[in-house]
């Protein structure tokens, strides 16, 4: 049965991931008053912006004051610095770049891509901030890995090999599914890590391919890039046999994962410190913890170039309450992204409701699909809609039902541009993220 | 440091001397092979030595191009970077992921880079001048495929390419890229290169056509080696 497995082992440190809040707390702290001092001592970035606000590290004292004193970045800030002084690496580098073992780099879907500056021994850090959450999916030694779809942020292999576990090197990405479903058959592996595009290509393979029984082998399977829709997950879960774990980004300071539970992200946090605030004009505020606020991150675990207060534009709820596995640290549901809404002609316009939509339909199931604009405000809703081409007759006649469908949603009549899934899934410019909002 | 302790507690499990199961393409289709933590130390300190004999050094900077299923040779390039002290950036090697390559060449100036493909030049093309791009890297190592079009706007290429179960890389003379013959048993057969594992390697494997178009060069090249050369159609 998924997710029928031991538990009693279920922790690759105990001692941290179900490590008392206070204690976690007062670590936390000391972490943070280190950081303060170590980047206003070596990046020109935060000193100078820190300057700017009047905040030096001898004023730092505890959480309190960091969050009082410590100003809030963004990624426009991070640009106009880069811009402003030519450093690719936005005066965040707190080192000489030829400390650095490598560079990996943001998806880059709404500019240049970000750099990540790095600096490791066995294992690149966003994969080794994952051993815990590949343990707790089953993941052990002797187990075997099919190769991720992409190098990501540098290649993932180091951190299941940190594990044990033996990487079969298989092309996994789009338009090799068979290839993939028969080394499911072939070697047994215990973890596979999927994407987007390659559940498409699974969906379309489900009519003549017994895929219940080439998944069997796996303990769990991944799923990172975008939220899984509900219709997705249970196709996964139930007619797949994959015991699925969705996981995200902890605003560009490691990945958040799903338990056992599949009940919120983890973030680990003797790695980020996270804080979950409404920003307005006036300032900012925590929100409670029942509530949406912006996901707000600061790096614990990077000598490189961490990022501080770094508003992330996820939109989360986030709570400190104990999970069920017994881990300690906070959890995140996702709720979108700051800047996603459509608002037409005065009527706001979510992705969630479009999704539906989307996925009522037989033909464009797989919920691939785009909102085209140039601002946020427009006055019509410019969906670009991808269907399984094998499953429709009539184009016309789908694109009728399907703005009906979106009009009942939304309440506003979409202009649509179908394509079929194969050609916008190949317009993709990350292994990871399927865009939702483009400008063209 | 939360990683360094993460990493520290992973290095007390009991882990296998396996690190990579390889498939490969091969004439008659795909073949397994092992790939030993042993092996692959080796197969780092062969690189290091190709890319040091490039000039590759301290101070310097590189740009990786690689796809996800590609670590068995990733893995020994990335540690001869490392050994190496040459901190490296690392775009995928498919086509879509040009723009990636275009930002990581443009912000971090590599002294060399690694791995680049005919898909990624194809995405380049659009909205750069190649030639110009890459005629001023001092070291492009590049897929055979993407050879003969670096060549032919003027960039100095050479050529690294996984051959079956091997990493061949081509050394400055520029006349054919070497194959490690202390591991590997490279030969030709009707035009098309064969291989098949040295004494030393865990995973046996008999002489195999891999399908490719190529010939064997042996004799000891102008960089001093005399570690074989394949010549492969594709980059020529």
């Amino acid at each position: 049965m998924v997710g029928d497995r031991d538990t009693a082992d279920r922790y690759f440190e105990p001692q941290v991931e179900t490590m008392p809040r206070q204690e976690l707390r007062a670590r936390q702290e000391k972490q943070l008053l280190e950081l303060v001092e170590y980047a206003y001592a070596n990046s020109a970035f935060y000193r100078e912006l820190w300057d700017e606000h009047g905040a030096h590290p001898r004023d730092i004292q505890s959480i309190e004051d960091f969050r009082a004193r410590i100003p809030f970045i963004t990624k426009d800030m991070i640009r106009a610095y880069r811009s402003r002084t030519g450093d690719p690496f936005a005066g965040l580098l707190c080192v000489p770049v030829e400390e650095l073992t490598s560079v990996s780099s943001s998806s880059g879907t709404t500019g240049d891509p970000e750099f990540f500056a790095e600096i490791w021994q066995d294992a690149p850090p966003l994969v080794t901030a994952q051993v815990r959450d590949l343990w707790e999916l089953g993941l052990r030694p002797g187990d075997r890995v099919l190769s991720p779809p992409g190098t990501f942020r540098n290649f993932m292999d180091a951190g299941f090999q940190a594990l044990g576990a033996v990487v079969i090197e298989v092309d996994t990405w789009m338009g090799n599914m068979p290839e993939v479903v028969e080394a499911l058959r072939t070697y047994r592996p215990a973890y596979l890590q999927m994407m987007y595009p390659q559940m498409v290509e699974l969906e379309h393979l489900a009519e003549k391919t017994d895929l219940r029984e080439a998944f069997s082998s796996l303990k769990g399977a991944s799923c990172a890039g975008q939220p899984l829709s509900r219709k997705m997950r249970e196709r996964i879960r139930d007619d797949w046999g994959i015991d699925v774990y969705e996981y995200t980004s902890a605003a560009d300071t490691g990945t958040a994962w799903e338990c056992r539970e599949h009940d919120g992200f983890h973030l680990w946090e003797d790695t980020v410190f996270a804080e979950c605030v409404e920003v307005d004009e006036h300032g900012w505020h925590d929100v409670p913890e029942s509530d949406v606020g912006e996901l707000v991150a600061t790096d614990l675990d990077n000598r490189a170039a961490p990022l501080i207060r770094y508003r992330s534009e996820d939109l989360v709820r986030l709570s400190r309450d104990t999970c069920g596995c017994g881990r300690t640290h906070a959890r995140m549901w996702v709720a979108g992204r700051s800047g996603d809404e459509t608002v037409v002609q005065g009527r706001s316009v979510v992705l969630r409701d479009v999704w539906q939509a989307v996925e009522d339909q037989p033909e464009t199931v797989a919920g691939v699909f785009q909102i085209v604009r140039d601002r946020r405000e427009v006055d019509e809703l410019r969906l670009r809609v991808g269907y399984d081409p094998h499953l429709t007759g009539d184009v016309d006649a789908l694109a009728g039902r399907l703005s009906e469908a979106v009009r009942e949603r939304t309440g506003v009549k979409p202009v649509l541009d179908m394509r079929t899934e194969e050609d916008l899934l190949k317009t993709m410019t990350s292994v990871a993220k399927f865009p939702r909002v483009v400008k063209t | 440091m939360a990683r360094a302790d993460t990493l520290a507690r992973a290095r007390t499990l009991d882990r296998p001397e396996l690190a990579y199961l390889l498939r490969f393409p091969t004439a008659d289709g795909m073949r397994d092979l092992e790939l030993t933590w042993a092996e692959l130390a080796r197969d780092t300190e062969w690189v290091t030595a190709r890319l040091r004999e490039h000039g590759l050094a301290a101070g310097q900077r590189a740009l990786l191009t690689a796809s996800g299923f590609e670590g068995f040779w990733g893995h020994a390039v990335i540690g001869a970077l490392r050994a190496l002290k040459v901190p490296y950036g690392i775009a995928e090697a498919m086509g879509w992921d040009h723009r990636r390559t275009a930002v990581f060449h443009r912000e971090l100036t590599p002294h060399a880079v690694i791995g680049l493909s005919a898909e990624t030049l194809g995405g380049l093309a659009g909205a750069a001048d190649i030639g110009e791009m890459f005629r001023s890297t001092p070291l492009v190592l590049a897929r055979p495929a993407a050879v003969p079009l670096l060549r032919g706007v003027g960039v100095t290429a050479f050529v690294i390419s996984a051959v079956g179960p091997a990493l061949a890389l081509e050394c400055p003379e520029r006349s054919g890229a070497h194959v490690n013959a202390a591991e590997w048993r490279f030969g030709e057969r009707d035009g098309q290169l064969t291989v098949a594992a040295g004494e030393g390697r865990t995973s046996p494997l008999p002489e195999t056509p891999l399908g490719i178009t190529g010939r064997v060069v042996v004799g000891r090249c102008g960089c001093g080696s005399d570690n074989p050369r394949v010549l492969l159609a594709e980059a020529n």
